[in-house]
Parts: structure tokens; sequence; C-alpha cells
């Protein structure tokens, strides 16, 4: 075992990348201001093969830059996650693999960890389109109420954690922007921290419709994570009530000019969404049913809890 | 193998700590068996841990289990549940608002034979319209439709023969409901009054929400008790009414398009065949079920053999 450093960054190749090399004297330049002992973690996340060479580059010019491949495409919080698996500091420092902030806040960021068990930048003042300002803010609006914490910047990706914080919350895939949501919600201080947006980062970015559709479906995989991953029946339970009493409902009527009125049935097209949404509402239901008994069977497997130590 | 483990989650119980081990320790001596107190310290903020290390330093048979993070009642006494050792298991808040004078009642009760001894807080000390009527009404109600009639479901204060206990799923808030799920296994219940103090020290922590909770989760044990273990029984009969609803449309159709009103037929039969449909479907979330069961951990023969009684064996099959 190597002996524990300060601080694990940790750089997740994903998608979008800079100038690595260029990054990378920038990020260096950074740490080595705030004094403290570190480590550079690259996590390529596939085939990366211009950023690998540069990379090997870097190390064949005595840079000690630790690099993991991953055999394929595995998304950036998997990347991450990895990255901490093999990180030795006390601390990660999450930075993004192209510029989001200027290098020189990093020690200030590093800094105000203090009793904080994470912290995020928030790239402020925003320099950035007013259009990119205006799709942040919507998204920010829709997503803090399922937070409940007053977020400003969750596309960040510059992030410190406390090892313990990072290996306790569990996420994967695409997860990586809910990272301190999910700290939040398990009951770790969280602070956000306003850092100096970098140049580079302040052009135009319009995303493709699919890239808008994700980040509402992300809403709505935070609010199923966050409130009801132990208590499925909860979630399914009230779409599905409800969607059932509202078919209920329409039916009951039709029943009800039927016998009192002799309104036939057969010339209701009302009927069929009545119906249809009594279907649905008993389907609902019966996933969730689903999702409870799974969650239930394997209930012995899923600790619930994390111990942090026993004594005696 | 010891006799017996006392379990208390404490979460910011700074004031309580050491009086609750006074208390245990005066009451739980006295009865000369072989025991331990666990202390699960769920995330606390305050300096509940210290306190609690500083008494377990000088008492080997205080154990403290510390969580990284506050998790929540339920995985707290779950933890302190995996962690016992003793083969009777007690539970109790760790707010002192139980009275450690009542653990040798519940001693005696499970010698007697009982698998599970609830307490019953006769004189309850809390608020009425926030606590005591929700209280009276979720036990009604929990009561009727487990077919498990239990005063008190909220009461901490319970013991437990362990391998009972042991084998049955815990998580999320479902400590309420482990009488009714020990009685899939068949478990002898039995209830007891219990004393019940005020709040000396710190709040309450919890409010009025969880009613609707209580309703969802009291569903979700309903149906996995009377499951037993095939789900496939419970989608399948609900699967058969939507069929027979679905045939039923059908044939009045079938009936008004005789009499030559043709404008009907889409209304009808579309009906029919969405019902049709949610059959099918509910025969596959059927099969899903069993999956479920099937690669799951949940043995049912292991909750079936606890309880069952051999006669004719060469040796016993189970542990007294």
């Amino acid at each position: 075992m190597e002996p524990a450093i300060d601080i694990s960054v940790i750089v997740p190749v994903v998608e979008r990348y800079d100038d690595v090399a260029e990054l990378y004297g920038l990020y260096k330049k950074g740490l080595e201001d705030s004094g403290k002992s570190h480590e550079f973690i690259y996590v390529l996340d596939g085939d990366f093969e211009e950023a690998a060479a540069i990379l090997k580059r870097l190390i064949a010019g005595g840079e000690k830059i630790k690099v993991i491949k991953l055999a394929r495409w595995f998304g950036e919080a998997t990347a991450l996650t990895v990255g901490i698996q093999h990180s030795r500091g006390n601390v990660i420092l999450t930075l993004p693999a192209y510029q989001q902030i200027e290098a020189s806040e990093i020690p200030r960021l590093v800094d105000s960890l203090k009793d904080c068990d994470m912290v995020i930048a928030r790239r402020w003042p925003r320099k950035d389109s007013l259009l990119n300002r205006f799709q942040s803010g919507i998204f920010h609006i829709l997503l803090n109420p399922v937070s409940e914490f007053k977020f400003h910047d969750i596309g960040c990706g510059v992030r410190v954690i406390r090892k313990p914080v990072a290996q306790e919350i569990n996420i994967y895939g695409d997860q990586h922007r809910f990272l301190p949501i999910l700290a939040h919600k398990y009951g770790f201080r969280v602070r956000e921290v306003n850092a100096l947006q970098s140049r580079s980062d302040i052009r135009k970015r319009i995303y493709s419709p699919g890239t808008y559709a994700r980040r509402i479906l992300d809403i709505f995989s935070i609010l199923f994570l966050v409130k009801f991953t132990k208590k499925p029946l909860r979630f399914f339970g009230i779409l599905g009530s409800s969607v059932f009493t509202a078919g209920f409902l329409i039916l009951l009527y039709l029943l009800f000019i039927k016998v009192f009125q002799g309104v036939g049935l057969a010339g209701r097209p009302i009927m069929l969404l009545g119906t249809l949404l009594v279907v649905l509402g008993v389907q609902l239901f019966a996933i969730g049913l689903l999702a409870e008994i799974i969650i239930f069977t394997h209930a012995k497997d899923i600790k619930e809890y994390t111990i942090d130590q026993i004594i005696n | 193998m010891k006799d017996l483990s006392i379990i208390a989650p404490l979460y910011n119980e700074e004031e309580c700590v050491r009086f609750l081990y006074e208390a245990i320790v005066r009451v739980v001596d006295p009865l000369q068996l072989d025991h331990e107190i666990l202390f699960v310290d769920d995330g606390s903020r305050d300096e509940t841990f210290r306190v609690a290390l500083e008494l377990a330093e000088r008492d080997k048979r205080l154990r403290v289990i510390r969580f990284r993070r506050n998790f929540g009642q339920t995985p707290a006494m779950a933890a302190g549940i995996d962690h016992a050792r003793g083969k009777i298991l007690i539970t109790m808040d760790g707010d002192l608002q139980n009275d450690p004078e009542d653990i040798p009642r519940f001693i005696e009760k499970i010698q007697e034979g009982f698998d599970i001894v609830c307490g019953w807080r006769e004189k309850r000390q809390d608020k009425l319209i926030t606590r005591k009527i929700p209280s009276i009404v979720a036990n009604w109600l929990i009561g009727k439709v487990t077919g498990v009639p239990i005063r008190d479901n909220g009461c901490s204060l319970k013991a437990y023969r362990a391998e009972v206990v042991k084998a049955i799923p815990l998580y999320s808030e479902m400590h309420r409901f482990i009488p009714a799920m020990a009685s899939i296994a068949g478990s002898r219940i039995a209830e007891i009054p219990v004393r019940h103090h005020a709040r000396k020290y710190g709040k309450s922590k919890y409010g009025l929400s969880r009613i609707y909770k209580v309703l969802l989760d009291l569903l979700m044990i309903k149906t996995i008790v009377s499951f037993g273990s095939r789900p496939m029984l419970w989608f399948g009969g609900i699967s058969f009414l939507a069929f027979f609803g679905s045939m039923i449309t059908f044939a009045y159709a079938i009936v008004r398009w005789n009499r030559a009103e043709g404008d009907s037929l889409v209304v009808l039969n579309g009906t029919a065949l969405l019902l049709g449909a949610l059959a099918v479907f509910l025969l596959f979330a059927g099969s899903l079920g069993e999956l479920a069961y099937k690669t799951g951990n949940l043995k049912m023969t292991v909750l079936a053999v606890i309880r069952a009684t051999f006669t004719g064996f060469e040796k016993p099959q189970r542990e007294e």
C-alpha cells in the first residue's frame, strides 16, 4: 500500500475534451499553488487515441500521471467511480477534461472544504451567452424542488469530496450530475462556492434535442432515486391510484346515465378513455408491487446502512 | 452465543446515553444472564458517540455501532439485529421514553414460548391529536388488514427470539410491520402493557405525514403476506377478472351487432381489447414476480421451519 496523500485529482475524459497537455499544465499549476501533495488520475472512458497519445507523451516527459483506460464507453459517473476506487488521496478533486473554471481558483476551492463533506464549484459571474444561461436557469428551477437544495450550477464538473463520502455514494452511467444531490440527500454537508468561469468556457452551446430530453429524464430519475428507491410502491402507487380513480369515475358516470337515463354505452367513446385509464392505473400499480417484491425478496442482500466502526 | 442482546438506536441523544446505559445495567445485571448492550449511533451530529465510547471503554459488554451518516430508525434497528449475538433480542428507543424496568417481563414472555413480544404503551405520554389518534387509527387498520391485532405497532420496546427476527427482511420503515411479517412464519405473538415516559430531552423526530406512507406500506405487506411465495396466483386472479370482463364486453358487443347498430362496435370492442391486454400484462407481471422470489434470498423454507414442530425425529431439528 502506497502512503496516503492529500488530494487525488480525477479527470474523466468523456466525449468532449480540450487540449489535454495545456489543460494538464494549468491544473497542475493550480494544485502546486495549493501546496498539498497530489496525484493525477486520468480516466479514459473508451478509446480516446489522441488523448491517450498525449498523456503517454506527458508521462514519457517525466510527468507523474496515472491513466485508466476503460475497455469501452461506460459513462462519466462510472469513470469517476473507477477513478475514486484507484485513488490514494484523502480528498478527491474531480476536474472536467475541458475548461470550465480558471485553474487559479483550485487552491481556494480545496481550502473551502474545511468542515464540509463536499464542495461544488459554481461558475460565477457567468460570462457565457444569454441562451446558455437561460437554459441552465430553467433546468435548475425544475431541479431544485426535487433536490431540496438550492443548486445553481450542477453542470460544473469541479467538485471537492472527502473520500469516504465519495465511496458512500453509488453512481454509475450518466449520473455524475447527481453526485452533489445524492450527497445532500444522504445527510452530508454540501457547500457551493463561486469560482471564476474560464474564458474558453464562454462560447455559445446549442445541444441536440436529445440532450434536452435527457436532462428532463434526469430530473425524473433524481426524483425516483432520491425519494422512492426503497419504497417503489409509494411512487407507482400514488400515480397508479390517481389514474385508476380518474378512469373509474368516468365509468361510474357512464353507468349512472346508462341506468337512470337509458343512454347506451356503445354510443359513448369516452368509455374507451375510462377503460384505458383504469387499465393503465392497474398496470402502474402492478409495476409498483413488482418493484416492491424485488426489494422485499432481496432486502437481506441490500444493506441499507454502512458502518463506520464497531466498538467491542 | 449470548443469552440476551439489548438494542437501542441513538440519534442525537447526548443527554440520554448515560442515563439509558445506567438504567439498562441496573435492570439487567440482577438477572444473571450473559448479556450485551448494543448502541447503534445513527450518524449523530452531537456528542452521542463520544459519550457512548467512554461508557464502552469501561464496560466490554456495551457494544457501539457507529453509522457513517444518518440512515433512519429502521436501518439502525436492522444493524443492531444483524450484529446481535444473543438468543433473545430486545429493541428499545434511545430517548428514555421506554422504561428498561419492563425488560424482565419481556424475557419471561419469551421463555414462556412466544416468538415476539410487543410493548403496548397503555398510558401514552404524547400529544393527542398529532400522535395518539393517528396511531390508534393506524394500529386498528394494520390489525384488520394483516390479521395480527396489535394495539401498538409503533412501540419500539419489543422482544424477539433471534432466529425469527433475523430471518425477516427489514428495510425502509418496516420495523412497524415485523409482527405482521413474522406471522407469515406462524410465529406466536404476545403483547404486554409497558410504561411510557414523556420526553425529557431532545425533540420528537416524527410528524403527521406518516399516514399515507403507512397505508401504502400496509397494502404492500398485505400482498406479501397473502402471496405466501406465489405472486402468480395473486396476479393470475386479477388477470382472470380482467379477462372475464373482456369476454363479457365482447359478448355484449356481438349481441348489439346482431341488432344491426354498427356504430357501437368500435367502442365496445375497444374496451374488450383493452381489458384483454390488461389480462395478458398481468399474467406476465405475475411471472416476473415469481422470478423475483426465485432469485431473491428470502428463504420461505427457513421461515417455515422456524416454527414447525417435528415429531419422530432422532434429533431435535432446532435449538431451543
